[in-house]
Order: structure tokens, then sequence, then C-alpha cells
């Protein structure tokens, strides 16, 4: 698989088999990976009473609402560019439009591997160093963290 | 039946508005780019703020970001979250 930003100012990820798409299409499942869905987790982080009441009755159904069509418009995409190519190699594009569906989604994915698996900062970490049930669940979330990367640096800013 | 006159009582309670702080925390996974950037875009900071900011959430664990009205605050964290920053109000201090 090879990710290059365009000169439209957005991204085109070229993959080359199925297991490409297969990866791709992991980013989605990982972000619902997690017992507790993210807009529960972010929610729990108020301590004050009267305004985690409010919290849970109206702001944790519409973060919710709002993190389930990020990863919508993205599984949408990966599979119409797969059908597209027939699941062989084939282009996916990420347009400017769709970077924050995109980043999304993939910290959805992040946060969610991050939840279960504890990896901690990964500055310092090697896949060697990861118990081997967690290893590929590390290497995914640093294919994802990669993608943000390119997106921040060349499509959101 | 009398008739009988009513009395209103007008009580008036006044207090201060209370500050709140809106606080964003760290975690390993959002990108120290792009908590800058989301400071930036929500609070429009400028990119030298927004980084000395981001810097304190990650060397001190969390920042306290903007202080002010407590409806102001919560609307402040509500953005945050939708950004998916780990992050939160209290009274201030």
């Amino acid at each position: 698989m090879k990710i290059l930003p365009t000169l439209e100012g957005g991204l085109r990820i070229d993959t080359e088999d199925d297991g490409d798409w297969k990866l791709l299409q992991t980013i989605t499942h990982d972000a619902v990976s997690c017992d507790e869905h993210l807009a529960l987790r972010l929610g729990n982080l108020i301590t004050d009473e009267q305004v985690a009441a409010d919290w849970r009755e109206y702001i944790i159904p519409d973060l919710e609402e709002a993190f389930h069509a990020d990863l919508a418009h993205v599984a949408s995409s990966i599979a119409a560019a797969r059908v597209e190519c027939g699941g062989g190699p084939g282009p996916l594009w990420i347009t400017r439009e769709d970077a924050f569906h995109w980043y999304g989604s993939l910290n959805q994915a992040r946060l969610a591997l991050e939840e279960i698996h504890q990896f901690g900062p990964s500055e310092d970490l090697s896949p060697m160093g990861i118990p081997p049930q967690s290893r590929n669940a590390f290497l995914r979330s640093q294919f994802y963290c990669a993608i943000q990367s390119l997106l921040l640096e060349h499509v959101m800013r | 039946m009398a008739d009988s006159d009513t009395a209103t009582l007008t009580r008036t309670d006044t207090s201060l508005d209370v500050p709140w702080s809106v606080l964003v925390f760290d975690d390993p996974v959002n990108l120290m780019g792009y908590v800058t950037y989301v400071l930036m875009k929500i609070f429009g900071y400028d990119e030298k703020k927004a980084a000395i900011l981001m810097l304190q959430v990650h060397k001190q664990g969390r920042s306290i970001v903007w202080t002010g009205q407590r409806e102001k605050a919560e609307f402040y964290v509500q953005q945050l979250q939708s950004h998916q920053l780990k992050s939160s109000l209290e009274k201030a201090e």
C-alpha cells in the first residue's frame, strides 16, 4: 500500500491486493471494539454531578451519533472504492472534505485500541516489547497514526 | 367568605457567578499537532498560545485552557470532546 498527497490537497491510498482492503476495513471494526463507546468514556470525565446529568441526557447521545456518522462515511468510502477496483489494486481518494471523517475514525480506532491494550506513549515502544496477543493491534495503531500524520500535515492545515 | 388581600413577597437572592475552568487531559493517542490545531480552531488562539497549552497538557498531564461562564465552558468541552480530546470542566478555584 502506498499513501501520497494529491495536487488537490487530499490523499490517495493505492492498495495492492485484497489484504490492503481488509486492513483498511479494520479501521471501523477497531473503532467499535471497546465495550464502552467513546462518547461514554469521554462523558465519564465530567465529575460535577449536575453537569454530568446534563451530559448523559443531551451531549453523550449527540457525540455518539456524530462518531457513528464518521465511521459510516469511512466504511462506505472504502466499500465503494473496493467494489470499483474489484477488490484488487486500486486507488482510494481522501478529499479535503473527507479529511475530518477519516481523521476522526482513525482516532476512534486508536483510542479504542489504547483503551483495550494500554500501550501508553508509543515513542519508546517497539513491537517486540509488546505482548504477542497485542502486537498486531499495536502495529495497526501505528499504521492508523501514520495516515493521521499525513492528513494533519497535508490535508487539514 | 371574606375577601382577602394577597400579599406578594418578593425575595431577591443574588450570588456571584462562579467561573468555570475548561480542562484538557493528556492521553497517549492524540497527536501534539492535532491538539494544537483543535485549540486554535475552537478557542481562536494563535499557534504560539495553542502550542504552549498543548505542551502543558503533554508535560503536566492537564491544562486549564479557558475560564469563564459555565454555559460557555460546557459548550467548549462539548466541542473538545467532539474532536475526541479528553476534557472536562470544573469550578475555578
